[in-house]
């Protein structure tokens, strides 16, 4: 790693950190105001103002938000993530971590079957530009594209499921193959635009003297799309992943409903709706940083990988 | 995504003096089949949505309990049939139109026109500081995973409104004020993700036409920064603004109807497509009355479809290495 890369990584990585800090404040405000505070949640209906404000005093709820705040973000450096009030009896870590581990696996598999589907359909729309198959192709994955989760799920699960009998629906682990239909839903929708970035880095690359070059020598034509152009365009894709991952996560959502799969998407939709304030507040600053470690992760990779990339200077 | 890439990697070269962009567009849209039908589905789609008083067929609150007039298939006088309530279901997507429109124009003209453009304008024209903390701001919030922090936002502030929509009920606002409230609840949960890819793609352009020539003779003969933004700047960016807004408004209209599916959004009576979806999804629904999701689905699907397939033709005009000349 040079020194202009280092010190791309340090400024990428110190402007993440006040806008995470401004994103965990506005939310913890948000949450924190809304009426109905925790200890509502936490007792039911049925409970005399005593014991509230017993509880209240116990979770600190009575102090004014910013002392919460910042009592929160001590106990946040330490680990501790506060308790759920929708699991009673656990913290908000035992709640989250089986099930972040449950939704990053399907994640995970559903990124790469959109890759594995985009960049050969990218490279094909490219090579077939000129020709009606290009905008053919592209039109079909960003019709899928068009149809949300929350359509498609239903009928899938009706026709494969019910009528077909092909796959069961029950939740019976990320390994089963009842897994196969939730992780492929999840994949479809990214395909068009892994593809459209694909198509357009291969054009580009189409038009490099190294490739005229290839063609002057009287290289195979295979060898050219495959060596020289699908190798190079294959380099920027590595910042798509990052592109892809806010529109995996939204899948999740509905993927994990509709399927009743443990995951954490289907637990923050129920966390946000209970609502379980700490639960909510430990998803949103994970997912976000997680999130912003992830861009920058793979932005340092590319610059890495590609020398040509020069992100010390700014263009303009 | 890959549009707003494209767009900002190609900002400078799109720009030919000698030819107006306008005109050279709207020929080659009219040029690509795919792209006109898209069009002409849009103004099909628009046309209802904001004439839905005078297009639509049925009262769309006009209940009917009798169990024959509910969940019908379709028919001559129903032609997407009725829901549970025996409420008409093509008037109740002519009215979700509506909804979908009022939404995207609002978030358009918050989002879109006033922060993209303003921000994107203030960036790449003024530069400096102000460039960086706008970049990189809406650098680190593109990274995020907007559907949750938007899921928090709306369910804290939904349960505030049940108090305030009361009081507002007494205004000339009457019963529309709990839905007006919802509509700002969303609405203000998607502004602050919406401005980022028109301000980026705002901003290349400004960069590049800074430098032009007739640019710094209009600040040399003394013209005022506001002159120089609105008579040279702006005009100039004005293509490219409405290419990126056409290429996110998909993402802007899906916002409502996710939202509205997973009941934080609007909630009826007020006709949306989410709920209208929200009430035909399910596994056993759908086996029973399919209509319910079809009618509900499909003119939704072929709205975000066809501005996805504009936004598609027009980056592909105006990135002069896609087009074949």
């Amino acid at each position: 790693m040079g020194p202009g890369l280092l010190a791309y990584t340090i400024r990428r990585v110190l402007w993440a950190i006040p806008v995470l800090f401004a994103i965990s404040i506005i939310v913890f405000w948000v949450l924190r105001l809304a009426p109905g505070d925790p200890v509502d949640s936490l007792m039911g209906t049925r409970y005399n103002d005593e014991t509230a404000a017993a509880v209240r005093k116990k979770y600190g709820y009575d102090e004014p938000v910013y002392i919460q705040y910042v009592k929160y973000m001590q106990n946040l450096s330490h680990g501790d993530l506060g308790v759920s009030t929708r699991h009673q009896g656990f913290t908000v870590s035992e709640v989250i971590w089986p099930k972040i581990k449950v939704s990053s696996q399907l994640g995970a598999m559903a990124l790469v079957i959109t890759f594995a589907l985009g960049i050969p359909i990218g490279v094909y729309a490219a090579l077939a530009r000129g020709t009606f198959l290009d905008p053919l192709t592209i039109s079909f994955w960003l019709a899928l594209d068009a149809v949300p989760a929350f359509v498609v799920i239903p009928i899938a699960q009706y026709y494969l499921a019910v009528k077909m009998g092909w796959v069961g629906l029950g939740w019976e682990g990320v390994w089963s193959p009842n897994a196969i239909l939730p992780v492929v839903i999840m994949s479809l929708p990214g395909v068009a635009g892994v593809a459209r970035f694909m198509r357009a880095s291969v054009i580009s690359v189409m038009a490099e003297d190294y490739v005229r070059t290839a063609r002057a020598k009287g290289l195979r034509e295979r060898t050219i799309v495959i060596t020289h152009i699908t190798r190079n365009a294959l380099l920027p894709m590595i910042t798509v992943i990052g592109l892809s991952l806010p529109g995996i996560t939204a899948g999740a959502l509905f993927t994990e409903q509709y399927f009743g799969i443990p995951g954490i998407a289907r637990e923050s939709l129920a966390a946000v709706t209970a609502p379980d304030f700490d639960v909510v507040l430990a998803l949103v600053l994970f997912g976000s940083t997680l999130f912003v470690i992830a861009n920058i992760v793979i932005d340092v990779s590319y610059a890495i990988i590609d020398p040509r990339v020069r992100v010390g200077t700014r263009r303009g | 995504m890959a549009q707003e890439a494209a767009l900002e990697a190609d900002a400078a070269a799109v720009m030919r003096p000698s030819q107006s962009l306008t005109r050279r567009v709207m020929r080659q849209v009219v040029r690509k089949k795919l792209a006109m039908l898209a069009v002409a589905y849009l103004v099909v789609f628009y046309t209802a949505g904001i004439f839905a008083p005078l297009v639509a067929p049925h009262d769309p609150n006009q209940q009917d309990r009798a169990i024959e007039a509910r969940l019908q298939g379709p028919s001559a006088d129903h032609w997407f049939g009725t829901d549970r309530l025996g409420r008409d279901l093509l008037s109740r997507v002519i009215y979700a139109a509506r909804t979908t429109i009022l939404f995207t124009v609002a978030v358009s003209i918050t989002g879109g026109l006033f922060l993209g453009l303003g921000l994107g304008l203030l960036a790449g024209y003024r530069g400096g500081w102000i460039d960086t903390l706008i970049m990189r701001v809406g650098e680190v919030l593109s990274g995020l995973p907007t559907l949750f922090i938007m899921l928090a936002l709306t369910a804290a502030f939904r349960t505030r409104i049940d108090s305030l929509s009361q009081d507002l009920r007494d205004t000339w606002l009457g019963d529309d004020a709990k839905t007006l409230l919802q509509f700002t609840i969303i609405v203000g949960a998607s502004v602050p993700f919406a401005w980022i890819g028109s301000s980026r793609v705002v901003r290349s352009q400004a960069l590049y036409l800074r430098e032009a020539d007739f640019v710094v003779a209009a600040e040399l003969m003394g013209a005022s920064t506001w002159r120089v933004i609105t008579r040279h700047i702006l005009p100039g960016v004005m293509p490219l603004f409405i290419v990126g807004l056409t290429a996110g408004m998909a993402g802007i209209a899906g916002a409502e109807v996710a939202l509205s599916f997973l009941g934080l959004g609007i909630s009826p009576p007020t006709a949306s497509f989410g709920t209208l979806i929200g009430d035909g999804a399910g596994v056993r629904t759908f086996q029973a009355s399919p209509h319910l999701l079809l009618a509900a689905s499909v003119p939704v699907i072929l709205f975000f479809f066809a501005w996805n397939l504009l936004g598609d033709a027009l980056v592909d005009i105006l990135d002069p290495r896609m087009t074949p000349r």
